[in-house]
């Protein structure tokens, strides 16, 4: 793998104030606002048509604003020079190479977009295709290989001039699990050596790779966290599962729930005696439910924190927005589509 | 400098070879025009089409019918001749039923219209519907009756001189009886005289009947070429001889009794002379074919090139152009809209390379796609077929450089605007059926109207196809006018292309 280019530029590599893109009068993003520092992978998860590939367009500079601002390297888009866009990559969401080109010309064309010498590129190139994968197979024309291949290509391309900051839009989208993890080592190993990433993903489950996740629905960003964050966030606190012999009394959840690091109970798991609850922080809690079992003469099979799947955190946090819009919504008087269109 | 260099390499090495990859394109593109133009040139045989004519006459018997049997059969190799009728309808029906080409009605009672004063009209009918075939048909209409009345005046002629033959003696005998007056005056015998003038005064009348209608039918002819009555031995200075003995004193005032005849005597001197030019004069007269008189004029046609064009040789310049005007259109008609319906402008956007940097790239690919065509197809029809090169090597290759140029600069506009692959196709057809009809490349510019030129004069295939002719087929050089004018083309269109792509690739 290619060693990060060493440089002075600020901590904070994209930064965006009230980002939001209108098309007509539907809005694909509204009043976005976050920051991405060097060094990170960022994830933005959400529903297709959430607004996660407008949101890279706007920081690429594809895309002009239609309220708000961005800046990459501290420069707005539109001021970005060649110096500028060869520090970037980018992946997008479908493959755009040349189906009748070879897997080594694409990168080719890829490395002359972007200036690099022709003589004592090959090396460069058979590195990336050795990284994803793909170097037996570079005199394969593009169109004769399987369409995770054709996902690593695109990758390896958007690699070849050995950027700073990588946009990558659905990157795993359409492929399968395997294939999947190993993009993701792919993109552990660029944070290793340096690079700050912005990935979007429909698998929701990926959240567990990124440093910081977006959460979109509806071009909005919900929020924006690591991904223990997220599901504290999303839970309202950390949740543990304490299965005991015998289920417990009404009376005994009752005092569960009246001890102060308890929030609230999740109730029993179907076919267990598992009681879910929702603590503070499950790491001092778990010590103190077992002396409170203990106390009460509750024999314990087990207590353990449960860590939530992301589709759960991610349904949790874009059920509570939902709620908390119709809320707004029947304060203020006004229909759900005005709401939307601010 | 050197990256752009770089990002520009980008698009002419990948054009070059996403077309190399797809030989069969090349070899189409290539060898399909010149097996075009081979069969042409085997097939089309330059001959003027026989013509099936059938002639309805009423009245059979008639001189006109018997002149018509004669007549028709060799009249001109194009006129078969497939008979007489007197069947109006059923000639008709034959017609229609594409049984012959051409019907032509003789008119009726044609003496008795030309004696009324009045011309008297063949009927001519087809069944044609391309105009160039309904010229064709009225051309060949006008030869037959030109070829009749030709003859008819031929005939006419062919008699007169027979008269001039017959008057002869009249001419000779007119003489005699201007020496016998003469004599008879020097002796003093007015009633000699008298006698001798009577029988000159009849037989001049006769030769001026005979002899007038013919030489004034060819002294018509003399004046129209411009030749002087006082040239001897025309029509002209017969008629004036014949005009000088008619009117000469001895033939008009009458003998009176007096003393000296020497005025009188002098007169018949000068007759007796006139008379004898006009003798020899006749006789050459008469020398005159009847045919010359009546086609006096022939023409002969000599093109100022060595070299004897044929039909292929002749559309080889336009096959050429029009061939490297439409594959350039085309192949950057689709280069531009296929990368942006494929999104490949993102990838451009967000990238370093700018627009510039994009179009010199493909338009460098392009051109050198289209020189080598070009010059695959040149050199098969050259060697392969025997199309003349009368012109510079050098000279045809800018004209194709520039050409390309041009065309590149259309196809890339159609890219640009098309918002799907299939409307640029379109578009690029569109451009060709242009090109089909305005560029000369079939119909003669000379033939459009004015304002209709325009749309000519905007189509590099009419620049190409008027400086490659010019080239090829005469050896002339570059009409430096044609070239600025193609030049022009391509430059407006490069700027108007590089233009929109800078407006494609800006931040959307």
């Amino acid at each position: 793998m290619v060693a990060a280019t060493p440089n002075a530029t600020p901590a904070v590599t994209v930064s965006a104030r009230g980002l939001t893109k209108q098309f007509g009068n539907d809005y694909a993003v509204q009043d976005l606002n976050f920051q991405i520092q060097q060094g990170k992978i960022i994830g933005f998860i959400g529903p297709s048509g959430c607004g996660k590939t407008t949101t890279v367009r706007l920081m690429t500079g594809i895309y002009r604003p239609t309220a708000g601002e961005v800046s990459v390297f501290g420069l707005a888009p539109d001021r970005f020079d060649s110096r500028l866009r060869e520090r970037m990559g980018y992946m997008p969401q479908l493959f755009v190479l040349y189906p009748d080109l070879s897997i080594m010309e694409n990168m080719n064309f890829a490395a002359s977009l972007y200036g690099m010498k022709i003589f004592g590129r090959g090396k460069r190139i058979r590195s990336l295709l050795e990284f994803v994968e793909l170097d037996e197979h570079r005199n394969k024309l593009a169109r004769q290989i399987s369409g995770g291949m054709q996902r690593r290509l695109a990758l390896a391309s958007s690699l070849i001039h050995n950027p700073e900051l990588i946009f990558l839009d659905e990157p795993t989208a359409g492929i399968d699990p395997i294939l999947r993890r190993k993009f993701w080592d792919q993109f552990q190993e660029l944070k290793a050596s340096g690079r700050t990433m912005f990935i979007t993903t429909q698998y929701v489950n990926e959240a567990a790779y990124c440093d910081y996740v977006g959460v979109m629905a509806e071009g909005r960003l919900l929020m924006m966290e690591t991904p223990e964050g997220l599901r504290r966030r999303a839970f309202n606190g950390d949740v543990v599962d304490l299965t005991t012999e015998q289920p417990l009394g009404w009376s005994e959840i009752g005092q569960l729930q009246q001890l102060p690091f308890v929030r609230r109970t999740g109730g029993y798991q179907t076919g267990s005696n598992a009681l879910r609850l929702i603590v503070e922080e499950a790491s001092t809690a778990i010590p103190d439910i077992i002396n409170w079992t203990n106390e009460h003469n509750i024999a314990v099979k087990s207590v353990e924190e449960y860590l939530p799947p992301f589709d759960d955190v991610f349904v949790s946090i874009v059920e509570a927005a939902r709620a908390a819009n119709t809320e707004n919504q029947t304060a203020s008087g006004l229909t759900g589509e005005e709401v939307k269109r601010g | 400098m050197g990256k752009f260099l770089i990002r520009m390499s980008a698009f002419l090495r990948k054009e070059i070879i996403e077309v190399l990859r797809q030989p069969r394109l090349i070899l189409a593109l290539v060898f399909g025009p010149f097996l075009i133009l081979l069969l042409f040139g085997l097939g089309y045989t330059n001959q003027a089409r026989a013509v099936r004519t059938l002639f309805v006459v009423q009245n059979q018997d008639s001189p006109l019918a018997a002149q018509i049997n004669e007549y028709a059969p060799t009249i001109s190799p194009q006129l078969v001749y497939q008979g007489m009728t007197a069947d109006l309808e059923g000639a008709r029906r034959m017609l229609r039923n594409n049984q012959i080409d051409m019907l032509v009605v003789v008119p009726e009672n044609a003496s008795e219209t030309i004696r009324n004063n009045e011309q008297a009209s063949f009927e001519i009918y087809h069944n044609e519907i391309d105009p160039a075939q309904i010229s064709y048909i009225e051309y060949l209409g006008q030869v037959y009756v030109q070829e009749v009345n030709r003859r008819v005046l031929s005939q006419a002629a062919e008699e007169g001189q027979s008269d001039a033959a017959s008057v002869q003696e009249e001419v000779s005998a007119a003489r005699q009886n201007a020496a016998a007056m003469k004599a008879a005056l020097q002796a003093g015998n007015v009633g000699e005289a008298r006698s001798q003038q009577r029988q000159m005064r009849g037989n001049i009348s006769s030769l001026a009947l005979a002899v007038g209608a013919s030489a004034g039918l060819l002294n018509g002819v003399e004046q129209n070429m411009g030749a002087s009555s006082n040239q001897p031995n025309s029509a002209g200075s017969i008629l004036s001889l014949l005009d000088s003995v008619q009117n000469n004193p001895s033939n008009t005032n009458e003998v009176v009794e007096k003393d000296n005849y020497n005025a009188e005597i002098a007169d018949l001197d000068k007759q007796e002379k006139e008379l004898g030019d006009l003798e020899s004069q006749l006789a050459e007269f008469r020398s005159i074919s009847p045919n010359v008189l009546t086609r006096p004029f022939t023409s002969k046609v000599y093109g100022i090139s060595e070299f004897q064009f044929t039909p292929m040789a002749f559309f080889t310049p336009g096959v050429i152009v029009l061939l490297l005007q439409h594959i350039t259109i085309t192949v950057a008609a689709l280069s531009i809209v296929r990368e942006r319906r494929a999104g490949m402008m993102e990838l451009f956007r967000v990238s370093p390379v700018t627009s510039g940097q994009t179009m010199i790239g493909k338009y460098l690919s392009y051109l050198f796609f289209g020189a080598l065509i070009a010059v695959i197809l040149s050199l098969l029809l050259y060697y392969g077929l025997g199309v003349p090169m009368l012109g510079s090597w050098a000279n045809f290759a800018i004209v194709a450089f520039l050409l390309l140029f041009a065309s590149l600069g259309i196809g890339f506009f159609i890219s640009l605007v098309a918002g799907t692959e299939s409307q640029a196709v379109q578009f690029a057809m569109i451009a060709l059926l242009l090109s089909v009809f305005f560029s000369g490349f079939i119909l003669d510019l000379r033939y459009l109207a004015g304002p209709v030129r325009i749309v000519s004069w905007l189509l590099p295939a009419t620049y190409g196809t008027v400086l490659l002719q010019d080239i090829m087929l005469r050896g002339n050089n570059l009409n430096l006018t044609l070239i600025g004018g193609l030049a022009a083309i391509g430059v407006v269109m490069f700027l108007v292309s590089w233009l929109l792509m800078r407006r494609k690739m800006a931040t959307g």
